[in-house]
């Protein structure tokens, strides 16, 4: 089972090295929020300097990778469920869940490559937080990615369309990320706000990221937001092996 | 001794009334049900190149695929290389290659890529893997384009590809699923070259072709597949000659006229009408020839053409369905 799984994500990191282009430009959004938005910031910290808005939006700028990345993981799969790849995989030897975990271990892996691209931007810039908020932060994107691409990986195989599946994850994406406090903290808005965002999974990344940053390792956000990525992670996944073995009607 | 019924162990696929009906969802609530495979039966030798041979939407794709482990059968049960597709599926994914009519290649990445891995999946070690790569590539000739990626290549080169990942894992039995659709004739020459090769090799074969002369050329046995169920089955030779060797086509003015007069002549064994033509079939065309002019003559039916040809497996289908293939494709 493992085996399997770690077979598809050596052949899938063989095909993201044979394309580095797409990673890279998957973090020039965050890196231009970074340089372009965290200064405006500067404006709601106490002593309104940039080292103080980094550890604010950094952890903003690192789950908009897993967002805008991840979430749209599932687009590939939409063709090879055309083009008889998956056909192929489901009939041969495979463990069925490791064809699908196969391609979000490779996600997750590229996700944290991302983040510390982007951690090295912000590093630059003047942030500076302990090694073991970084490794912690790193980890959350992992199990961050693991839902974020165990979804889109469900959808594209419920879908099966490209169009649909464009359409249905950028319905989301604009509330996920105006709810999560993405851009600026939760705690600025008001009252039904914060209520409507404790639903969304992506409030507690951004807020345990922030809790990191800060050095607050015993904010109780942070081992929420491990605890709801990894049930949804887990979740998505059976899912999207369900719908996986629906292909065949 | 038991006695152990005549479906022993060198069958590699037997089906017992195989179904599949499919629910599919038309808008508004509304499902219509499709019965895409109606009651097949097959039973499929050792060594056998066996061709399902059918128009598009005949079932032979969903036939294929109940076989392969692919989709679940809605009734019905099917034993592939001794084990029970639905209850053993892993058993027999282990003894099976399956190249379906998309080709399942990776465009994305080098053929050999895709073929390490599939050799990877099946339990082979990278070395085990790369090894029967290279023999495959030697065997497909595609050593020189294996580290191309896959979309750079032309359609039979891809094809050639997703035959070598079929039988990576050395299948006694492969699937091949409209090997040769959309092929230029060399290309299509060239795979039924490599169809044979397996044979040689001692791999059973199942494939399925809406191609008259590939099931023709290829195959040891066939059945005909039409709407979900079996209408005829044999070898190629069986069938053609259960309908006679030889078929004059007559185009005239007057075809109900024709074909009276020669459904009454002892050496016609069977008449059809398709589209704007008569087909009379006949042992020994070269000698009724000048007895069916004749026959028509003093009927004073006038000819517009007249041909005279062995019989096809088109013929075998025309008799079985009242189409012919190519109108029914």
């Amino acid at each position: 089972m493992l085996r399997h799984t770690l077979l598809f994500t050596g052949y899938e990191l063989g095909v993201m090295r044979r394309n580095l282009a797409w990673p890279i430009i998957g973090i020039m959004q965050p890196v231009l929020y970074l340089l372009l938005f965290a200064p405006l910031l500067t404006s709601i910290t106490p002593n309104g300097e940039l080292t103080e808005a980094l550890i604010v939006f950094t952890p903003a700028a690192l789950v908009m990778i897993a967002l805008f990345g991840s979430m749209f993981a599932g687009f590939g799969m939409i063709n090879e469920t055309r083009n008889g790849v998956l056909e192929r995989l489901a009939v041969s030897q495979a463990w069925r869940p490791a064809i699908i975990l196969g391609r979000v271990v490779k996600d997750m892996l590229m996700l944290v490559l991302q983040s510390l691209l982007v951690l090295g931007v912000a590093a630059l810039m003047g942030l500076r937080i302990s090694l073991a908020a970084m490794g912690l932060m790193l980890l959350l994107m992992a199990v961050t990615g693991l839902f974020a691409a165990n979804l889109s990986y469900g959808l594209a195989l419920a879908v099966r369309d490209e169009n649909g599946m464009s359409q249905i994850v950028q319905f989301f994406l604009l509330p996920l990320m105006l709810l999560s406090g993405l851009m600026l903290p939760m705690s600025l808005a008001p009252e039904w706000m914060q209520t409507v965002a404790k639903f969304n999974p992506l409030y507690y990344a951004v807020e345990a990221g922030r809790a990191l940053f800060a050095g607050d390792f015993s904010d109780g956000d942070i081992p929420i937001a491990f605890g709801i990525f990894l049930v949804l992670g887990v979740l998505a996944l059976t899912w999207s092996v369900r719908s996986l073995r629906k292909l065949a009607g | 001794m038991l006695d152990i019924p005549k479906n022993g162990e060198n069958m590699i696929i037997e089906a017992h009334d195989l179904r599949k009906t499919f629910v599919a969802k038309r808008g508004r609530g509304k499902t219509e049900t499709v019965e895409a495979v109606r009651g097949i039966d097959l039973a499929v030798d050792e060594g056998e190149i066996f061709a399902c041979l059918g128009p598009n939407g005949a079932g032979k794709t969903t036939t294929v695929r109940m076989l392969a482990t692919f989709t679940v059968p809605t009734s019905g049960t099917a034993r592939v290389a001794g084990f029970d597709v639905v209850k053993e599926a892993a058993r027999v994914r282990e003894k099976i290659g399956y190249v379906g009519q998309a080709g399942g290649v990776d465009d994305n990445a080098p053929g050999r890529e895709s073929l390490v891995l599939a050799g990877r999946i099946a339990g082979m070690s990278r070395r085990e893997a790369l090894a029967r790569a290279e023999e495959l590539f030697a065997a497909f000739s595609l050593s020189e384009i294996a580290d191309r990626p896959v979309k750079t290549l032309s359609g039979g080169q891809k094809r050639r590809f997703s035959l070598a990942i079929g039988l990576v894992n050395r299948p006694p039995l492969v699937f091949l699923d409209e090997p040769t659709t959309g092929l230029d004739p060399q290309n299509r020459a060239n795979l039924w070259d490599e169809i044979r090769a397996l044979r040689e090799a001692g791999t059973s074969v199942l494939l399925t072709t809406h191609y008259l002369d590939e099931a023709d050329a290829l195959c040891d046995r066939l059945v005909i597949v039409d709407h979900g169920k079996i209408v005829a089955e044999g070898t190629p030779e069986k069938l053609k000659k259960e309908l006679a060797g030889d078929v004059v086509t007559l185009r005239l003015d007057d075809l109900d006229g024709a074909r009276r007069v020669l459904a009454a002549q002892p050496y016609i064994k069977e008449t059809q009408v398709e589209g704007d033509s008569l087909r009379a079939y006949l042992d020994d065309g070269e000698h009724g020839l000048p007895a069916l002019l004749r026959a028509l003559e003093a009927e004073s039916l006038a000819i517009r053409s007249i041909s005279l040809d062995r019989a096809t497996l088109d013929d075998v289908f025309l008799k079985h369905t009242g189409r012919s293939l190519r109108d029914a494709a």
